[in-house]
């Protein structure tokens, strides 16, 4: 009987390329959706990647996500050095700064300050570039995902001009030697990395915290998180309880503070929130088409169970008939669907978009047509039950 | 065994109501035996294909009682008179109704599927019934690809393929030209008529009244006459 169903599907070959076709298309969506946001989020901590060495990071109690920068007491810092298990801990300063560019053009940065002795927190760069952080008034820059936002003026006729920003001056990248204001003190470009970009994406200024302490607005406290490593064998959520317990600080394992990140962007990003709705539009117009094309092929072929049912079909029959159908569509289309998203996603990802295919995508498309179909089925399913096998006498 | 495949007293069927009530059987009486082929004859409307609907338990009558081959249908469960009307009758219909994605093959082997067997065997009974009625060559044409006296075949093929005690026919000619027609009624006469199986034919078409054993005359709803379709050479005289 499912033989059957199944030919009979195939033998209606542009309603059921439509189906697959609809099928994958909707799945594609859901499952790409779903990895691009995954790739957005692995950028939203790129932070706390980019800091492997680190096992806890210690915050303030009301601090839930990378994204928030609210500042311990100096304090701190000792306090979780006291902990037992703590290897060693650095500080790391967060800040936001407008820069000016030397033709007076304005770029809002995030600065990050490390720790002036080790310089941990420092990002991968060649050994003279972050030693060069030790210097006053140096900083390293990187893009942080960002295109075009790291360019200065070209010729020094327009630099630093009297009369007025030149903000149509041809430019070139920032490099070593340039120069950035930033809230009226003087930084001087000692290098560029190249560390994981940022979800959203923002350009980046990496500084000793005593530079960075010199540059951001005056403060009480200069310390947003505190980067420590666990002794060996020491269990880093043990440790955080453990600093947690000790200092009243709030400390996360890493892996935890990444999760805590993520589920702090889904609470509170919009646009996280406006891309998600945006595609499941998309993928429910997708699927809204599918079901409705379903329900139409077996309205199209209501004769053919009503010879079928004429012949002594049970119910059980028709109902598996249908469902065999819907499945087949299903499995075919999601196969497709994802074998479309691997490829369009591994060239998206080449191409330096935030795409990460991790298990729940394929899971998500999977899931939402495993749902479409069974309520695309148990609609199409009823005309045919409920037909009268007597319209097999009618001439057509 | 019964004596009579179909034994059908005071059927009745009206469709609709009030003033839109057509009244489509107004009490039928008809016998059907094991062993002949019945043709059921009339007019246009007369209701023919409404008493075959109820004869297969297709339709259910208002009043009156319809035994099918010693069962009384309307008292089985939806269930059991799906599976008997698979197990017991075979049908063919003016409009053919093969599926269209199957091949001949497979549109013959259908009632068996549906009866469970497994298609290798359901498969090799079909080819069989496919040479049987002269389409051994085309076994694996799909209906599309078939005239229609071919897709007829096939279709008788169908109705033969699990050996059913009543084969029922609605208009099996109508659709086709006068040779093809005396063709399929050739065939049925030869494949379909036995000993233990009972074969009703509704048709409007004279030209085949010939092959019946008997014609039972429909007009509005009532039989008004049963008679052989050759009076017999009455040296008699017969009313
Ligand atoms: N489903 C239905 N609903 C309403 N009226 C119907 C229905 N089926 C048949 N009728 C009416 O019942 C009467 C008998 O119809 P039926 O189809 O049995 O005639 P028929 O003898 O088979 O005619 P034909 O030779 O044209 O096939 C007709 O008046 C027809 O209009
Ligand atoms: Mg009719």
């Amino acid at each position: 009987m499912i033989r059957v169903a199944l030919t009979m599907l195939r033998g209606d070959s542009s309603k059921f390329i439509g189906l697959v076709v609809g099928i994958a298309f909707a799945s594609f969506l859901v499952a790409f959706a779903s990895a691009f946001f995954a790739g957005f989020m692995t950028r939203g901590f790129s932070l706390i990647s980019e800091n492997p060495e680190a096992d806890v990071w210690v915050m303030d109690p009301a601090v839930q996500s990378v994204e928030q920068t609210v500042n311990l007491p100096s304090s701190a810092l000792s306090r979780v050095r006291s902990v037992a298990g703590v290897v060693w801990a650095a500080p790391m300063a967060l800040g936001k700064a407008d820069a000016r560019f030397a033709n007076g053009s304005i770029q809002s940065f995030d600065v990050i300050g490390v720790d002036d002795i080790t310089l941990a927190g420092a990002p991968a760069a060649s050994a003279t570039v972050t030693e060069g952080l030790r210097l006053p008034q140096a900083a390293i820059v990187d893009a942080g995902g960002t295109e075009g936002k790291l360019q200065t003026p070209v010729s020094t006729a327009d630099q630093w001009p009297q009369d007025g920003p030149h903000l149509d001056a041809p430019t070139r990248e920032l490099r070593a030697g340039d120069e950035l204001l930033l809230n009226n003190h003087r930084v001087r470009i000692v290098g560029h990395s190249h560390t994981l970009p940022r979800f959203p994406p923002r350009p980046l200024l990496y500084m000793s915290l005593a530079n960075a302490d010199r540059i951001l607005p005056p403060g009480r406290h200069r310390i947003t998180f505190v980067l420590v490593s666990a002794a060996k064998g020491v269990d880093p959520q043990n440790l955080a309880q453990r600093i947690h317990d000790q200092t009243g600080l709030r400390a996360r394992s890493t892996e935890d503070f990444k999760t805590d990140t993520v589920r702090w962007y889904l609470v509170n990003s919009e646009d996280v929130g406006d891309m998600g709705a945006m595609m499941s539009l998309a993928a429910s117009v997708g699927f809204g088409v599918t079901a409705v094309m379903l329900f139409m092929f077996t309205t199209d072929h209501l004769r053919q169970y009503a010879v079928i049912k004429a012949m002594g079909a049970t119910t059980r029959q028709i109902v598996l008939m249908v469902f065999a159908q819907a499945s087949a569509v299903a499995v075919l289309g999601t196969g497709i669907g994802m074998g479309v998203c691997v490829v369009v996603g591994t060239i998206a990802a080449r191409g330096g978009y935030p795409f990460r295919l991790m298990w729940f995508a394929p899971a998500a498309g999977g899931l939402m047509v495993a749902i479409i179909s069974v309520l695309a089925a148990l609609i199409s399913v009823r005309p045919a039950v409920r037909l009268e096998p007597g319209v097999v006498f009618s001439s057509r | 065994m019964s004596p009579v495949a179909v034994a059908c007293r005071g059927v009745e069927k009206t469709f609709g109501t009030g003033a839109a009530a057509t009244q489509a059987l107004r009490g039928i009486d008809l016998d059907v035996a094991y062993g002949e082929l019945l043709m059921l004859v009339g007019p246009s409307g007369s209701g023919k294909t409404t008493l075959v609907s109820v004869i297969a338990a297709l339709l259910p009558q208002d009043r009156g009682d319809c035994l099918v081959l010693g069962q009384d249908l309307r008292a089985m469960g939806k269930k059991d008179r799906a599976l008997f009307r698979g197990r017991s009758m075979g049908f063919v219909f003016q409009a053919f109704n093969l599926l269209p994605a199957l091949d001949a093959t497979e549109n013959v082997s259908l009632p068996l599927i549906i009866a469970g067997q497994r298609r290798r065997d359901a498969q090799k009974v079909a080819a069989d019934l496919l040479d049987l009625v002269g389409l051994g060559g085309r076994a694996h044409a799909r209906p599309r690809e078939l005239s229609g006296g071919q897709q007829q075949r096939v279709a008788i093929a169908r109705a033969l393929v699990h050996k059913p005690k009543l084969i029922l026919c609605d208009e099996p000619t109508s659709n086709l030209d006068h040779d093809s027609g005396q063709a399929i009624m050739d065939l049925l006469i030869h494949t379909a008529r036995a000993p233990d199986r009972a074969v009703v034919v509704v048709t409007h078409d004279p030209r085949i009244f010939g092959f019946a054993d008997r014609l039972a005359r429909i007009e509005d709803g009532r039989i008004v006459r049963t008679d052989s379709p050759r009076p017999a050479p009455a040296p008699g005289g017969q009313a």
